[in-house]
């Protein structure tokens, strides 16, 4: 693309489509994994990207939201779409009540997601429902699963823990999938009820403390999904280790293929920084282009 | 009105904006479609009557801090503050893109006084592959920005000074944050402009009672979508029977009803605004809809519906 004013990830490989819910179910406290039978999106999603889903016909809300791909289970048509979402606001109170059979608006797959990471240890940092992406991330990046058409090729990495953290063990979605997968998973909660007491960002202090030498460029990955103080301490420690730092970044959307200029992120430029659309340059960004 | 059977070859969804004409008339609003390149895989751009980029402004504007946007019911505040490159870049790298689409292309401006208006017109006549320009004096979110649009006197007086610049096809967009709408649209007709554009978006607010915090960045914002429809139509109501020029209706057009329900009323042509945002495919699939629609009423011709609406009692 030789357009300097273009973004580098426009939804051009993004489809429209009205789909039934086909399984709406409770999988912690506040939050809900909705499985959607879509193969022209669940297809070609790649670990990180992102779909827009609206209630059908509705008026109010009126806006889609972005949900990120927590998995890509094979079905009957060749693959179906699994999303999961915290119960906060308008939509996603709707959408909890919503039984199998809803039509739903989805347009998708949207945004950059993660690139392959070649690393001998990937470490994710997920904040409330912020281990949505990793899943897909962590099953691709153990060689379990590919994503993508065609698929993405990935060399299995030896490593992945998911540092997660939450208020209360409760809030905690998914914990067992990526057990399943054999991902090292720690958890922080500020409650105490499970794992240490703490902030997740403590988890990560320590693997990276623990961790040999990092004079190795490739040696740790880290990636982090969460609100945005949480990132940004993630952020700084890692470049404290000097080990390079991937944040998914979650800014408020109203179209997510960036036609409306809501989702600005302050990126670092060349000289002093410009706002960028998160959902057409992002959401995924080198934590050390992002001004916090 | 009699119901004749259209054929569908019979059809004919031409319209006409002054001098410009138009293959059908759905348009997509300034601000809602990006610079077309970001829906080029969602919408088959040559279907369109035309594309209205985002504004542009002549120098780059980094735009208003987050939050920029804010759905309320049925609707959608925004404070985005026209960000945008400025008329350099867009020349240099947006218009090259949008003249190839095989649209229309009518460039939306702003600008902060007279004089950058008339630049711009000027820069844009003579880049060329721009079939028209749509005057951007309704921008609720910059300082400035709604002055000309409030004022018929100002708002008269600018469209004139384009005009005598240039001799693109001239839109003027007005804002509905008056008393008499009507009247600042016979202001910018008799300045010369070829059509103007009802409405743009509503100024309003939301707040965060909380934190006792305004929701936008800016604290004001324009609301627009299905929320202001009715607003939008008993604009183009007031203005079409106030002035002689097109009027092209914006304002929540979402569903084919909407755009029958705005030609009827005294539309020439609509926009298609918010809608974009939630649901990406609606402009090609308004334009599909738009024979079926036509056969329902009984015409074989859009000009046929526009200003149709009987009043009597």
């Amino acid at each position: 693309m030789s357009n300097p004013l273009h973004a580098a990830h426009y939804a051009d490989s993004a489809r429209q489509c009205r789909v039934a819910i086909a399984e709406n179910v409770q999988v912690a406290r506040d939050t809900y994994r909705v499985r959607l039978h879509c193969e022209e999106i669940a297809g070609r999603i790649l670990p990180g990207q992102f779909v827009m889903v609206r209630l059908s016909g509705c008026n109010d809300p009126l806006l889609g939201r972005p949900l990120a791909v927590y998995d890509v289970v094979p079905d009957a048509a060749g693959h179906a779409l699994d999303l999961i979402y915290h119960v906060k606001g308008r939509f996603t109170t709707r959408l909890a009540r919503c039984e199998r059979g809803q039509p739903l608006d989805l347009w998708g797959p949207l945004g950059n997601g993660f690139p392959v990471l070649p690393c001998t240890h990937l470490v994710m940092v997920a904040g409330g429902v912020g281990q949505t992406p990793f899943l897909t991330l962590a099953k691709e990046h153990l060689g379990r699963q590919q994503f993508g058409a065609p698929p993405r090729s990935v060399v299995p990495v030896p490593r992945v823990t998911l540092c997660f953290g939450a208020q209360s063990h409760e809030f905690m979605a998914g914990i067992a999938d990526f057990e399943a997968q054999g991902v090292d998973v720690r958890l922080a909660t500020e409650d105490g009820s499970a794992g240490q007491r703490g902030l997740v960002t403590e988890l990560l202090e320590q693997i990276l403390a623990a961790a040999p030498s990092t004079g190795s460029a490739t040696a740790l990955r880290v990636v982090c999904c969460g609100p945005e103080a949480m990132m940004r301490t993630a952020a700084q420690i890692a470049a404290r280790y000097q080990v390079p730092c991937l944040v998914s970044l979650e800014t408020p959307m109203a179209c997510g293929i960036g036609i409306c200029f809501t989702c600005v992120a302050k990126i670092r430029q060349k000289s002093g920084w410009d706002y960028k659309r998160t959902c057409v340059e992002g959401p995924v960004f080198d934590a050390r282009d992002v001004c916090w | 009105m009699t119901n004749l059977p259209a054929q569908n070859s019979d059809l004919d969804l031409r319209v006409r904006l002054g001098r410009l004409e138009l293959a059908n008339p759905i348009l997509v609003a300034s601000g809602t479609f990006g610079y077309a390149r970001e829906m080029e895989h969602l919408v088959d751009l040559r279907s369109l009557g035309a594309v209205i980029p985002k504004t542009v402004t002549a120098e780059p504007r980094c735009g208003n801090p987050p939050w920029r946007t804010v759905e309320t019911a049925s609707g959608l505040l925004n404070s985005i503050g026209l960000d945008n490159d400025g008329i350099e870049a867009f020349v240099a790298h947006h218009l090259p893109y949008l003249r190839e689409t095989g649209t229309r292309v009518i460039v939306s401006i702003a600008g902060r006084n007279p004089e950058e208006y008339v630049q711009l017109a000027a820069r844009l006549e003579s880049a060329g592959g721009v079939d028209g320009l749509e005057l951007n004096v309704s921008c609720p979110n910059v300082a400035g920005g709604i002055d000309f649009g409030t004022d018929p006197d100002q708002c008269g007086k600018l469209v004139a000074a384009v005009r005598r610049a240039c001799s693109l096809p001239l839109l003027a967009k007005l804002t509905p944050n008056v008393t008499r709408i009507a009247v600042v649209a016979q202001a910018a007709a008799q300045g010369g402009a070829d059509a103007v554009s009802v409405i743009n978006t509503l100024l309003g607010m939301a707040v965060d009672w909380r934190r006792r915090r305004p929701v936008l960045g800016n604290v004001l914002g324009g609301l627009s979508g299905p929320a202001i429809k009715p607003v939008a139509l008993r604009c183009v109501y007031q203005v079409a029977q106030a002035v002689a020029v097109p009027v092209v209706g914006i304002g929540g057009i979402a569903t084919i009803d909407d755009v029958l329900e705005f030609l009827v009323a005294g539309a020439s042509a609509v926009q298609i605004g918010t809608a974009n945002y939630y649901d990406p495919t609606v402009s090609q699939r308004l334009v599909a809809a738009l024979p079926a629609a036509l056969a329902e009423a009984g015409v074989r011709r859009v000009v046929d519906l526009v200003g149709t609406l009987n009043t009597d009692n």
